[in-house]
């Protein structure tokens, strides 16, 4: 609504993150004079007590100096490959700093330095850059190293079966971890930097030959118009390059977990990761894939199959159960069993409220619990479930202020929004049931039909990079039922599923259903 | 320009956006209804009270009792049926509707018709005339069209002043008998299209109020089925008991719950036969102006007791025990043919039967048919099958006899 009634903000001419960082530093080379180079170096990191100016003796001759921020690298790899096979020794320093990378320094990532950007770019990444007197080369020693959290079992996406790893904030041990995953040489990772002053490495993984190449261009492109000062989560990343931008319904798929990340690429999907967050981007999603769990492949096809039924059902009673209670409580007594009605007129009868004002007090009580369960300290959670307990629950009802059918329609509403395995999916479905209440209490099973009409019409309508959100299903592809609404067995999966554009169709080769004669062969 | 343009468009879009929000408020819950604010009326009777005025007796839920009694119940005290669940009142008027209005007025609740199930006629107001109550039932929307209806031998008032001991209320009661149909179920669809049938005769089932148990309160008890009550051009002409009631059932093929008793010769004591399906035919014919109906029925059934030292487990006396359970569902067949044809009332629909059969000749004769009827030639055939001889072979008093 204030996008509408205010103006919109002038555009403003965009300018290229590469082109900021050169007017801020200058396109200067570094130059011959070790003098000059540190008093601009310090000029760039003024008033930066963690930057630290090393100044040492090469070969007790030469003056040279090492320049690394505190804790981003490894100390005692930089005295023991770096300063002492530098400074103990004596030597007469080579005119060029190619022969002292080649003859003195101990160490495999070793990157030459040739203007004062990069190397403010090498010190902030916390690679220490030594720069030599005389020499307008500076040399960049990799020796990154920093506090990790250590890799942990996703707590958003667990699984009773499956891998039990999950992505952490460091963005290399994420990509080691696809990359353990995918070998092949053909997974590619393109790295680009997106935040003015975070300057946060996003890498879009995907597997060349199996992927459309104009989606790669696509992330590409929408990534390369992010302009803002910083990244600190994927969060700021999607809503950046979504489709749909008012959209309820989340339009990428965030996740914890390599297999998850790694199933995508395989089925010709891209992800998007990001520096400093454990949260991975996969593009493009369907309102089916949101819904899948990485389990569903892990265990055997029929429980798969039944458990996404079973999803697919619970997001129904998730969306509209509360407001069909209200519609029919308030419009269409008539339709329910005579004995129900009769419970429910008992347990109503003490009820000050509508009905429909019963449910959104109850509704917006489970949500404003389950959101203080989630942000309150560990300590004091368990004073926010009994209170919860209480609430929802059978003080409500002695109370008084709600029937004890509506308690039981929030909870059990409650839980099959849980059998959602994606939080942003399922989040969206939790937020529709209010306008749904509304329909419900205004209009009754009339106002039921018209939201979900509408929800509908709405989800046939977007798109993620391209693909129909309601696909397989809207536009239709038979084929792919086999893994929307059945899982089908593995062996049976000969095909990728279809996004866009060109496409690698073979997954796998045919007839490899198990059976006792072809396992004597 | 271009900007004014804009903002116009905006502005068109935030005043769409305010009209539809705005239809909610004004269309807001102009025909919302609580459940608190409803008497649901779970029975409905309706009395002949004068001449030309007649009385409307509703059975509404009370859930205010019901609520107080169940948590009284938590508390431990167990009263045997402690609090009427229901609200009995009445109110006159000179048509249902008319009696309804007044009857609203001593209600501070909407009187709700959504839940009404049972519907009873008393049977003063039956032999008058029923298609102006029928036509309210049909008519009015909140009324189900799958309401049961009764026809009472005690003024409907009464019936549902009971206070049943087993069941929530007399309406439920009634439903789950008729549900056994062990009389008839008719609904207020069927009775419509009953009257509106060529037969133009139709059987309801004919409620009595059942003596209480000693010791227990005057209305401490049920209304049950004892037959049913015979309509013909909507008054009621009278009522055939149980057992030819159920000879209908068998035609209708709705007979569910049905034990046949015979008693073979040579032995002593019975043998019981539980009913587990049976299909029937009419098959009419006319020859030489002679109106012949065939009614041909096939069932099968289950030995379910077996007083005599008859082997079941034998071919010959299996033969033997079917033959006789034909022989005995035909002469329940034939009761019920022999009154309704004596009532001069085809409940069987007959007429239909030789409608569809012989359409022009029908036409001919359908201004004679009172005189056609009674005269109609009737033919029984029973096909009974036995089944099963139960889960036990031997016969009980065989072992005492056989058994070493």
């Amino acid at each position: 609504m204030v996008r509408f009634i205010k103006k919109p903000p002038k555009k403003k001419k965009r300018t290229h993150i590469e082109e900021k960082i050169d007017t801020n530093l200058g396109p200067d080379a570094l130059s011959s004079s070790l003098e000059d180079n540190l008093e601009k170096l310090k000029s760039i990191y003024s008033n930066c007590a963690d930057v630290i100016f090393r100044p040492f003796l090469i070969g007790h001759s030469s003056k040279a100096a090492l320049i690394y921020i505190q804790g981003l690298s490894d100390y005692e790899e930089i005295d023991d490959s770096v300063l002492s096979p530098l400074m103990e020794q004596t030597f007469t320093v080579p005119a060029n700093v190619k022969a002292i990378i080649e003859e003195k320094l101990t160490i495999s990532g070793i990157k030459e330095v040739h203007t004062i950007k990069e190397a403010v770019e090498q010190i902030s990444s916390g690679n220490p850059v030594v720069l030599v007197d005389q020499n307008s080369i500076g040399i960049a020693v990799g020796l990154a190293k920093w506090e990790k959290r250590s890799i942990e079992e996703p707590t958003a996406e667990s699984v009773v079966r499956g891998p039990r790893e999950g992505f952490i904030e460091t963005l290399m041990i994420n990509t080691s971890m696809l990359r353990r995953k995918i070998k092949s040489p053909n997974l590619k990772m393109k790295s680009l930097n997106i935040g003015k002053e975070t300057k946060t490495q996003v890498m879009i993984a995907y597997i060349e030959g199996i992927v459309d190449r104009t989606l790669i261009e696509e992330i590409t492109n929408r990534l390369k118009r992010i302009d803002i000062d910083g990244v600190l989560e994927s969060g700021y990343i999607e809503e950046f390059i979504e489709d749909h931008p008012y959209s309820p319904f989340p339009q990428v798929l965030t996740t914890e977990r390599p297999d998850v990340a790694a199933a995508n690429l395989l089925e010709g999907r891209a992800a998007i990761l990001i520096d400093g967050t454990p949260f991975a981007l996969i593009v493009p999603v369907t309102l089916y894939s949101l819904l899948q769990s990485p389990e569903d492949y892990y265990e055997r096809f029929l429980i798969g199959t039944m458990l996404r039924w079973l999803r697919y059902v619970f997001l129904l009673i998730a969306l509209t159960l509360p407001s069909f209670y209200v519609a029919i409580l308030t419009f269409h007594q008539e339709m329910v069993p005579t004995t129900l009605l009769l419970t429910v007129a008992k347990s109503r009868e003490e009820v000050p409220f509508p009905a429909l004002v019963e449910a959104l007090i109850m509704e917006i009580t489970f949500e404003v619990l389950r959101e203080a369960g989630l942000r309150l300290p560990k300590q004091v959670g368990s004073a926010v479930s009994i209170v919860g307990a209480l609430v929802i629950g059978d003080a409500a009802v002695n109370s008084g202020l709600v029937s004890a059918p509506m308690v039981m329609v929030v909870a059990i509403t409650g839980i099959a929004s849980f059998s959602i395995p994606r939080y942003n999916a399922a989040i969206a479905f939790r937020m529709l049931r209010f306008p749904m209440i509304f329909l419900a209490g205004t209009l009754g099973l009339l106002g039921i039909m018209l939201g979900l009409i509408a929800i509908i019409v709405h989800l046939s309508t977007i798109r993620s990079f391209g693909v129909p959100y309601l696909s397989p299903m809207a536009p239709m592809d038979a084929s792919a039922m086999k893994d929307s609404l059945l899982r089908m067995p593995l062996w049976a999966f000969r095909r990728r599923p279809h996004l866009t554009g060109k496409y690698n169709k073979n997954r796998q080769a045919p007839h490899q259903k198990p059976s006792p004669t072809k396992g004597t062969e | 320009m271009h900007k004014t343009r804009k903002f116009f468009k905006q502005r068109k879009t935030v005043l769409t956006l305010l009209c539809f929000l705005s239809l909610f408020l004004l269309t807001g819950c102009w025909d919302r209804t609580e459940v608190n604010d409803l008497a649901i009326i779970t029975a409905a009777g309706i009395d002949q009270s004068s001449d030309d005025t007649l009385e409307l007796t509703v059975a509404v839920f009370a859930p205010k009792s019901a609520s107080s009694s169940q948590q009284s119940s938590m508390g431990g005290e167990v009263g045997p049926n402690s609090g009427q669940q229901e609200v009995v009142r009445s109110a006159e008027g000179v048509t249902i509707a008319d009696a309804m209005s007044k009857l609203q007025q001593k209600f501070p609740r909407r009187l709700f018709w959504g839940h009404a199930n049972a519907i009873i006629l008393g049977e003063e107001l039956a032999k008058k005339d029923i298609r102006s109550q029928i036509d309210f039932i049909l008519r009015y929307p909140e009324v189900r069209e799958n309401a049961h209806i009764f026809i009472s031998k005690q003024p409907a008032k009464e019936v549902l002043a009971l206070n049943p001991p087993l069941e929530r209320d007399i309406s439920k009661v009634l439903l789950e008998l008729s549900k056994l149909k062990i009389g008839m179920d008719v609904t207020a669809k069927d009775l419509s299209e009953m009257l509106l049938k060529d037969s133009g005769a139709a059987a309801i089932p004919y409620i009595e109020i059942l003596p209480p148990e000693g010791g227990s309160s005057d209305n401490q008890t049920i209304a049950d089925i004892t037959g049913s009550a015979v309509f013909k051009n909507d008054k009621m002409i009278g009522k055939i008991n149980t057992k030819v009631s159920r000879g209908i059932l068998w035609l209708r093929n709705e007979v569910k719950l049905a034990v046949v008793s015979i008693k073979p010769p040579k032995t002593e004591g019975y043998i019981s036969l539980q009913l587990l399906r049976v299909h029937s035919q009419l098959i009419p014919k006319i020859e030489n102006g002679r109106w012949k109906m065939t009614l041909k029925a096939v069932t099968q059934d289950d030995i379910s007791q077996n007083e005599t030292t008859l082997d079941t487990t034998d071919p010959k006396n299996i033969k033997m025990l079917e033959h006789l359970l034909s022989r005995e569902i035909t002469k329940r067949i034939r009761a019920a043919v022999d009154q309704s044809q004596k009532m001069n009332a085809d409940i069987l629909n007959f007429a239909g039967a030789f409608h569809r059969r012989y359409p022009a000749i029908w036409e001919r004769n359908v201004s004679q048919w009172d005189e056609i009827f009674p005269q109609v030639d009737v033919k029984i055939i029973v096909d009974a099958n036995i089944k099963r001889p139960g889960t036990t072979t031997i016969p009980s008093k065989m072992n005492r006899e056989v058994g070493r």
